[in-house]
């Protein structure tokens, strides 16, 4: 995952949210489909693509798809 | 990436490509270009082969689909109501519940419950839950349900009381569920970790926790047998084969206590329960001969020199042998179709001292040089049985292949070159899951063999009215005993081709309707010169004012046109004009399968007295003039114990 084009791609494909690249930097409860269930779903995905553990509860506390972004790509180049 | 032109159901249905990426492609394609919906009949073959991560991830998409479009554009997609509630985070079963339901040609309305509101949600039978009449509530119970109310520090006992407590709560939970649905609910046993049990140092301890919770876990299987709208999901078995029960940050961080994996076997299991729930269960186990029952090619190698019995790999398939001769022992009608010579197939069956499958065990077996598709096809025909309740296992991808592409009807199981790994690719589908088996059953194999001979006997007659009146046909219609309660919900579960209105019963439905003074629930039981055909059909009917309304009628596609139903229907009529009805009302519901029973109440001088809509044709008989029953068969009528006829 080298930027936040693919975690869009990620959510549209894997998920099946239509969000663009604008909503990465919306609160996540204005993300228009988003909730918290697709959180748990996404952190199972991230690992697996960045094959790195990430922290749950880094990933729970982020307030953007842009962070939790940073979370995941953090955890990859840590 | 490869972007595949998503063109009909035809080409996707009609070319499955076997590589599971592929597969994967037109799914995502389907959902970039948001026609899910439109192309749903095609999904159970793009799903064909998944499992793991692979399916939740098609899960996930499907599960975006709203479902009124789908039945939109599908009206003939069987959709079931599902609720899921129980203990902690239950998002993570939408996805591999949805996957698993699409699969077997289903569509999932899912609900999901509050976060821990099960006990109002079932207790209170005003509650969303019920208004919803779901046809399945999943109650998920995990560990934690116990361990957030065990003190700290804690003894067995502590354990032991918690349990308790929930036990009893959990039996007045299903009480409740039995008033107020009609649909089935299911719970789960609950794992224990080495988490739990290694916190306690001491050995003896130890064994006690273990054997207190697996008391208390087999309390919760055995609920099932007092309470038949419960199925209790045995998860240990699931453990055993290796999938992890809990996953420890999904445990603390999002109170998600069961690991995805094991949500994901589950969500099998319910796949398995749903086919049966609505009359989805194969009957027949078709299997290929060289590789698959046997190792080497009998053709090539010999008699000698095929592999079954004292070796490695004979033994494999001895042990796969005995798994079929099992399945075939509760009612799974056996066949071979293998391209091998007849006379040599037959040497072996009867003669081969290693083999456990004997030539009585199948139904059938075709070894002939012809495609298996073709045998197939011919083999549902004289078995009288629809092609999609057909299991087909073969051990060449070839064979697999060409079914699947002349028959996609016909679940077709993988077998593959390691015979200790067939037993586990045969079961894993549970394919012929029931609810309940019924003492029909067991005799279901022996009752086919004579169809056989049944057939040979036709043969010899040149008019069909010859061949049925020395057949012998006698029939015994007769209320509905408790006894035969299982047996007749099985009958409106399985029977799709003569199924008057395509409904469905659960045992707990049947039941209250032997108990309405209204309603009339007969058996229909029949024999002839090859045997007994057992319990094979029934009459649901009530009666309204001075009007007997017949709800349902259904037979055995082993027994029908032999004028069982044509007597059947005549001793319903004259059973109500002798209790004074004015007339008798009986419905067609139109339905995939059972096209071919359109006319069978004009043809008895019923009349249309509503313009047949797609869906319902209403009919209605004046008793005036009342077909006799063909004289062919001998007729015994018995309503609520006393022989009218």
């Amino acid at each position: 995952m080298n930027n936040v084009d693919d975690l869009v791609t990620i959510i549209r494909d894997e998920i099946g949210l239509p969000i663009t690249i604008a909503d990465t930097q919306l609160p996540l409860a204005d993300v228009i489909g988003w909730d918290s269930v697709h959180l748990l779903t996404l952190c199972v995905i991230l690992e697996r693509e960045t094959a790195q553990p990430i922290s749950l509860p880094d990933v729970l506390e982020a307030s953007t798809l842009q962070a939790i972004f940073d979370v995941a790509v953090g955890a990859e180049r840590a | 990436m490869k972007t595949p032109t998503v063109a009909t159901d035809a080409e996707i249905v009609g070319a499955p490509p076997d590589h599971v990426e592929e597969t994967f492609s037109d799914l995502l394609e389907l959902h970039r270009s948001g026609r899910l919906a439109e192309h749903y009949p095609a999904v159970p073959g793009l799903l064909y082969g998944r499992s793991g991560e692979d399916l939740i991830r098609a899960g996930r998409l499907l599960a975006r689909v709203d479902p009124d479009e789908i039945l939109a554009r599908h009206p003939g997609t069987t959709a079931l109501t599902v609720s899921v509630v129980g203990h902690g985070t239950l998002a993570g079963l939408v996805a591999p519940l949805t996957a698993e339901l699409a699969r077997h040609g289903l569509l999932a309305r899912l609900h999901l419950g509050d976060f821990d509101s099960y006990v109002t949600d079932l207790a209170d039978h005003a509650s969303d839950l019920y208004a919803r009449r779901p046809d399945l509530v999943l109650c998920v119970l995990n560990p934690d349900l116990i361990w957030s109310e065990v003190p700290v520090p804690w003894q067995p006992d502590d354990v032991e009381r918690v349990w308790a407590e929930k036990l009893e709560l959990l039996e007045g939970l299903v009480r409740c569920f039995e008033e107020a649905s009609h649909g089935v609910l299911v719970m789960n046993t609950a794992p224990l970790s080495r988490a739990h049990t290694a916190q306690l140092i001491d050995h003896a301890s130890r064994a006690r926790l273990g054997a207190l919770w697996r008391e208390a876990n087999a309390r919760l299987l055995r609920l099932a047998d007092r309470h038949p709208d419960l199925v209790v999901v045995d998860t240990d078995p699931l453990l055993a084969d290796g999938v992890p029960a809990r996953d420890a940050r999904m445990s603390v961080y999002a109170k998600a206590y069961l690991s995805a994996e094991l949500l994901a076997a589950y969500a099998r299991e319910i796949g398995h329960l749903a086919r049966a729930f609505t009359g989805r269960a194969r009957k027949t186990l078709v299997l290929d001969l060289d590789g698959t029952l046997w190792g080497g090619v009998l053709g090539d190698d010999g008699k000698d020199g095929i592999e079954i019995g004292e070796t490695y790999r004979g033994e494999a398939f001895r042990s796969f042998q005995r798994v079929i001769r099992q399945l075939g022992s509760q009612g799974v009608l056996l066949s071979a179709v293998s391209k091998n010579d007849a006379e040599t197939v037959s040497e072996i069956l009867v003669n081969h001292t290693d083999m456990v499958l004997r030539e009585s065990d199948f139904v059938r077996v075709v070894a002939n040089w012809r495609p298996k598709h073709d045998n197939l096809r011919e083999l549902a025909a004289d078995l009288n049985l629809g092609i999609d309740s057909f299991v087909f296992a073969d051990d060449s991808p070839y064979e697999r292949g060409l079914v699947r592409r002349e028959l996609p009807e016909v679940a077709v199981v993988a077998l593959d070159d390691e015979p200790a790994r067939h037993v586990a690719a045969l079961l894993a589908d549970g394919w012929f899951d029931l609810r309940v088996l019924t003492e029909e059953d067991h005799e279901r194999p022996a009752r086919y063999r004579a169809e056989a001979d049944r057939h040979t006997f036709l043969h010899s007659f040149d008019s069909l009215n010859g061949y049925l009146r020395e057949l012998g046909v006698r029939v015994l219609l007769a209320t509905a005993t408790d006894s035969q309660i299982n047996r007749i919900s099985q009958i409106t579960l399985r029977t799709n081709q003569f199924n008057l209105t395509g409904g469905r019963l659960q045992p707990t439905a049947v039941a209250a309707l032997t108990r309405d003074p209204e309603a009339l629930v007969l058996g229909i039981r029949c024999s002839d010169r090859f045997g007994d055909n057992g319990l094979a059909g029934a009459v649901l009917a009530h009666c309204e004012d001075d009007l007997v309304y017949i709800d349902n009628f259904l037979l055995s596609c082993r027994v029908f046109a032999r004028g069982i139903e044509q007597a059947c229907l005549s001793a319903v009529l004259h059973h109500a004009r002798g209790t004074g009805a004015t007339g008798v009302i009986g419905r067609y519901r139109e339905t995939a399968k059972n096209g071919k029973v359109r006319d069978f109440y004009p043809q008895s001088g019923f009349v249309a007295i509503e313009a047949p809509t797609t869906a319902e044709t209403v009919f209605h008989h004046d008793l005036t003039e009342i077909p006799p029953a063909p004289d062919h068969v001998e007729l015994v009528v018995q309503l609520a114990g006393g022989e009218l006829l």
